[in-house]
């Protein structure tokens, strides 16, 4: 396993959580619980840290948790570091969210039981991303009650080891990658030039399950302080789509590459065009690849424009190769989880 | 949102599939906006059958996650121009 590989699941972010003002029932209010929330873990998995911190204050009731971050309901099945990438905008520590015990918003956010909950819904990602690794998920749907266990306690406790260990089981290595060491020796004596790696690492070409979580500014912002807020869900549009990767003339596949081709709207081709809200009807096609058709009614051809690119925390280099993205930064139920924030200009934007 | 004409959003056909002991829909193939969601084809499984609890799965596998575009799980795990979803009264695949 790569130092990134490890890096990676020792991340962590700190949380300062407050009860919710409706659920305080004693006086003075419980100070704010800090804890420290595994970014590839789940928020509801928090419960056994936070209930004894304010069971004391709680109205009667039955518990069902939830958190809101500035009054938006945050989805229980995005990990964690995700949700922080994705939401605080301007990276803020410890991040501060609000926990509920009561009134769960069951308009809002899917049903959550508690930790069997989140470990169904794992499972079933995991599934998913067999299935486009594969073309099909036997292999998890026959693993043993022993493994899923383990596997799943991997999970919680951040054992990578552990995790290794069972995940090999499931035969979903994407692809052999020997870029992994020679970028990590390469980023470890300078920051820049990773374009120039021999593309001769990349062995096998795969379909790469990839979650893409974008959202769209149209104002020009230079700090992250002043970007305008997430503050409704159908503000960020929620993209599952796979990546296959092709070794092209011997070029290598960069993380550019990948957002591209899973972006065809914004980025047709080579050249940029933004086809405004139609963008998400992409056409059904048989090999299940992106066709970067654009149809046939009136679009303004409008710059998109990278913002900001965020996995695990991370701002990487968009040439940094996508195999070496994959390899070391994707999620244990085999999802690379990607932040996109697009520019796309005020006259595409405002139609 | 005006980019929703009805020529501008692809439809995907999805094969509603019983399994164990759920009720057999009349009709089974139903076209449905890509751009929709999972949840309306959960949605309109429960209406269809009266039923709060079902389990629905693609391809006999797995559960995805309400939220998913429909046009995404076609691209993903459709086969012959369709997308398969089986529906359960009872849990069918753990």
């Amino acid at each position: 396993m790569s130092s990134a590989q490890k890096y990676v699941w020792k991340g962590a972010i700190p949380l300062e959580i407050h009860l919710d003002e409706s659920e305080v029932t004693t006086l003075p209010a419980p100070p704010p619980a800090i804890v420290l929330a595994p970014r590839m873990g789940y928020l509801p998995l928090l419960f056994p840290l936070l209930k004894p911190h304010f069971t004391a204050t709680l109205p009667p009731g039955v518990d069902s948790i939830w958190f809101d971050y500035n009054g938006l309901p945050l989805k229980w099945y995005i990990p964690t570091g995700v949700l922080f990438d994705l939401l605080s905008v301007h990276p803020q520590r410890p991040w501060n969210l609000t926990v509920h015990f009561r009134g769960y918003p069951t308009s809002l956010l899917l049903p959550c039981e508690g930790e069997d909950t989140v470990k169904w819904s794992f499972i079933n990602s995991l599934k998913e991303a067999a299935y486009v690794i594969n073309g099909n998920c036997k292999n998890v749907m026959n693993m043993s009650q022993s493994d899923q266990v383990e596997l799943w306690g991997a999970v919680l406790n951040g054992n990578l080891e552990s995790y290794r260990r069972v995940s090999s089981k499931l035969k979903l290595g994407i692809f052999e990658d020997e870029y992994t060491e020679n970028i990590s020796l390469a980023l470890a004596k300078s920051q820049q030039n990773t374009g120039d790696v021999d593309a001769a690492g990349q062995v096998k070409t795969g379909r790469i399950p990839v979650r893409l979580y974008l959202w769209t500014v149209n104002e020009e912002f230079d700090d992250f302080e002043d970007a305008p807020q997430i503050d409704n869900w159908d503000k960020v549009f929620y993209i599952n789509r796979s990546v296959e990767i092709h070794n092209e003339d011997g070029k290598y596949f960069s993380l550019n590459d990948a957002i591209k081709r899973i972006l065809p709207e914004f980025f047709p081709e080579s050249s940029f065009v933004y086809e405004g809200d139609a963008s998400f009807n992409q056409s059904p096609t048989e090999e299940g690849e992106s066709s970067p058709d654009p149809g046939p009614s009136c679009h303004t051809p409008e710059i998109a424009e990278i913002k900001f690119v965020r996995i695990q925390g991370i701002e990487p280099k968009l040439e940094i190769p996508f195999s070496w993205v994959v390899n070391n930064l994707m999620n244990p139920e085999y999802y690379l989880h990607i932040c996109v924030c697009l520019k796309v200009s005020k006259a595409s934007a405002a139609q | 949102m005006s980019g929703e004409s009805p020529s501008s959003v692809r439809k995907v056909v999805v094969h509603l599939r019983a399994t164990g002991d759920a009720p057999i829909l009349k009709q089974s193939k139903f076209k449905i906006a890509g751009t929709d969601k999972f949840a309306k084809v959960i949605d309109f499984l429960r209406r269809q059958l009266h039923r709060e609890t079902l389990f629905v799965y693609i391809n006999s596998a797995f559960s995805p996650n309400p939220d998913e575009l429909v046009i995404d799980l076609y691209n993903n795990f459709g086969h012959d121009g369709k997308l398969v979803v089986n529906y359960a009264c009872s849990m069918a695949w753990g």
